[in-house]
């Protein structure tokens, strides 16, 4: 995440080597700062795409017109939706942006939304407003402790994050879309946090659910990605796991024991979607690699 | 009382039929007196109950508390009858299942309002969520009248024993409840009438310690609204959920660091490990002015308990 005001910032992003950058009008810009930044915005995203990162736009879903007219190129990927209360302000977006894709030579439906879910209403009417769009590709609850005012517990969780954590991933399962976040503890706020507790706060989003997450420092990207991306040793195990299963099935059983634990279709299908997530997740890194190198990436 | 936000960090509920309780309530400096016709009033005492309230209501309010009365789930005309009179705060409703029986509810305080010289929308609805039905129309619930203000609950005996779970455990068994019902009054802009779990597994409700812990901890969270049964957690409570002068100076600091931050031109910066931005900011002054409320009703309430030992002199 670099503030769309500090173009030098945002331009040097993809070399963190974050997966997406994320050019913020919202959280970490200046109120006298917005016009300015929102100028110059389309520069920076098409500076930002030559290195072969995917951009997204972080706009204010109450000055809608202002930022989406300030990012929609075809160089973005799409844009991230906060502040969202109502359905009504999903279609408005949607429509703006169908709007905007036609005048600026995009073909239609090409660029994705994330909505933010950190109001409280948003949370609320979750299902509904997620529900409001075919262009959505991920859900967030952003810096919802922050736009919620909700504060550490006794025991250093925030109040009402699992709930709400629980409630975006299961709503994302039923739309059909990632969830992005992590599941951060005090002293972490408002996706601000050292090195080290990144890490753990990635290594137990994963955990729960999320897909990865947004961060806000350079020295968060590598932990973040460390975390949400499965350990070679958890590959290794799950390919010995689908192993034995693929010979138990071989063998005409449905499941098989391993130790303590039951091997079954269910069991070696989450092995399966591991060992395609850590190679996805190589693929990607090599392709930033190759990108930032400016080898030729190919199309995924 | 209601043209300020309300301050609800202590009180008391009790059994209105039993008169040393309500004599001496107003000797205990809560916040609110919860003049209870529920679970703590026998069932043949229940119409002798309501004719009580309106006396006891301005018993129980002259040392500054404002006056509840929890109404039985089904008996609710006549117990409304019997207790809207002038000086009561606050109507708790039991069990609360459907935004309809709200809405009932608001039609008779309404008509009983006029009838008696009450100025329109002055009694407040609590509505208790205490069932997984409750739960699953919170929403709704808490949407159906402007009366509801405060908006709590899916905790507690009845709530365990409508789930089928154990009440004194070490862990949180009403988390899907709790957040439910939170996240619909923070969508609604109500007062959330909740608190982080802390393990209780003896039961103990009268334990001054874990009255202040518990307080102290919902208020740390941003929670301001209390209640027990026991006097000895009013005083605990009442301190538990007002900030420390310690926090009111930090909170001015943070505000003057943040005067400074606006002038540079950045939105947000470390000091001495804390984060300074415009929600550090908006959390320092929400803690201010509450601060400045409860200094006043401590006011209130200091005043009204010396007008009573004066006449009483």
């Amino acid at each position: 995440m670099a503030p769309a005001s500090q173009p030098e910032r945002a331009v040097a992003a993809p070399k963190s080597n974050t997966d997406v950058v994320l050019l913020d009008l919202v959280e970490f810009v200046a109120e006298q700062d917005k016009p300015s930044a929102r100028e110059g915005l389309v520069e920076i995203v098409r500076q930002v795409r030559e290195s072969g990162t995917d951009v997204f736009a972080l706009v204010d879903s109450e000055l809608l017109y202002a930022d989406l007219h300030a990012c929609v190129c075809p160089e973005l990927t799409g844009v991230v939706v906060s502040h969202l209360e109502s359905v009504a302000q999903v279609e408005e977006a949607d429509s703006l942006i169908s709007k905007l894709e036609d005048e600026r030579g995009i073909p239609p439906g090409t660029l994705e939304m994330v909505f933010s879910l950190d109001t409280a209403q948003a949370n609320q009417d979750a299902f509904e407003i997620a529900s409001a769009s075919r262009r959505i590709t991920g859900l967030t609850l952003g810096r919802a402790e922050l736009v919620m005012d909700l504060r550490p517990e006794p025991s250093g969780e925030i109040h009402l994050m699992q709930y709400l954590m629980q409630k975006l991933i299961t709503v994302a399962g039923a739309i059909g879309v990632p969830a992005y976040g992590a599941w951060w503890r005090t002293p972490d706020r408002g996706l601000l946090a050292t090195p080290e507790n990144t890490g753990e706060a990635a290594l137990r989003g994963r955990a729960i659910g999320f897909k990865g997450s947004f961060c806000v420092l350079e020295n968060q990207v590598a932990p973040m990605n460390q975390g949400f991306t499965p350990s070679a040793q958890e590959a290794t195990e799950a390919g010995k796991l689908l192993e034995s299963y693929r010979a138990a099935v071989s063998e005409g059983t449905a499941s098989i024991r391993q130790g303590d634990r039951i091997i079954d279709s269910g069991t070696a299908l989450r092995a399966r979607l591991l060992i395609d997530r850590a190679a996805a997740c190589e693929a990607h890194d090599k392709a930033k690699v190759d990108a930032l190198a400016g080898r030729p990436v190919p199309a995924p | 009382m209601a043209d300020h936000i309300a301050v609800h960090r202590s009180g008391l509920t009790m059994p209105v039929v039993t008169p040393r309780f309500i004599d001496n309530a107003w000797r205990r400096g809560c916040d609110f007196i919860n003049m209870d016709l529920e679970d703590s009033v026998p069932q043949h005492t229940k119409g002798y109950a309501r004719t009580l309230i309106k006396d006891a209501i301005t018993n129980v309010t002259k040392g500054g508390a404002e006056a509840f009365t929890r109404i039985n789930h089904d008996l609710v005309l006549a117990d409304l009858e019997g207790i809207i009179w002038p000086g009561l705060a606050k109507v708790n409703y039991p069990k609360a299942e459907y935004g309809e029986e709200i809405q009932l509810l608001d039609r008779i305080i309404s008509r009983l309002e006029q009838e008696r010289g009450i100025r329109p929308g002055t009694v407040e609805i609590g509505a208790d969520i205490e069932t997984s039905v409750g739960v699953a129309n919170a929403y709704d619930i808490a949407a159906a009248s402007p009366r509801v203000r405060e908006f709590g609950g899916a905790g507690g005996y009845d709530m365990s024993r409508d789930l089928g779970v154990e009440m004194f455990v070490g862990f949180d068994q009403f988390v899907y409840g709790k957040g439910e019902v939170e996240l619909a009054a923070l969508a609604l802009g109500l007062e959330p009438h909740t608190a982080p779990f802390t393990a209780n597994t003896t039961g103990s409700v009268g334990d001054p310690d874990r009255a202040f812990r518990e307080a102290e901890a919902a208020r740390k969270c941003g929670f301001r609204v209390g209640g027990g049964l026991h006097p000895n957690v009013v005083e605990p409570q009442t301190r538990g959920f007002t900030p420390t002068q310690e926090e009111v100076d930090e909170a001015h600091q943070v505000l003057e660091q943040y005067r400074q931050l606006e002038v540079s031109g950045e939105t947000w910066a470390e000091t001495d490990g804390n984060i300074i931005d415009r929600y550090e900011a908006a959390r320092a002054r929400k803690l201010l002015a509450w601060s400045k409320l409860c200094a006043a009703r401590d006011q209130e309430k200091a005043e009204a308990f010396a007008r009573v030992e004066a006449a009483e002199a």
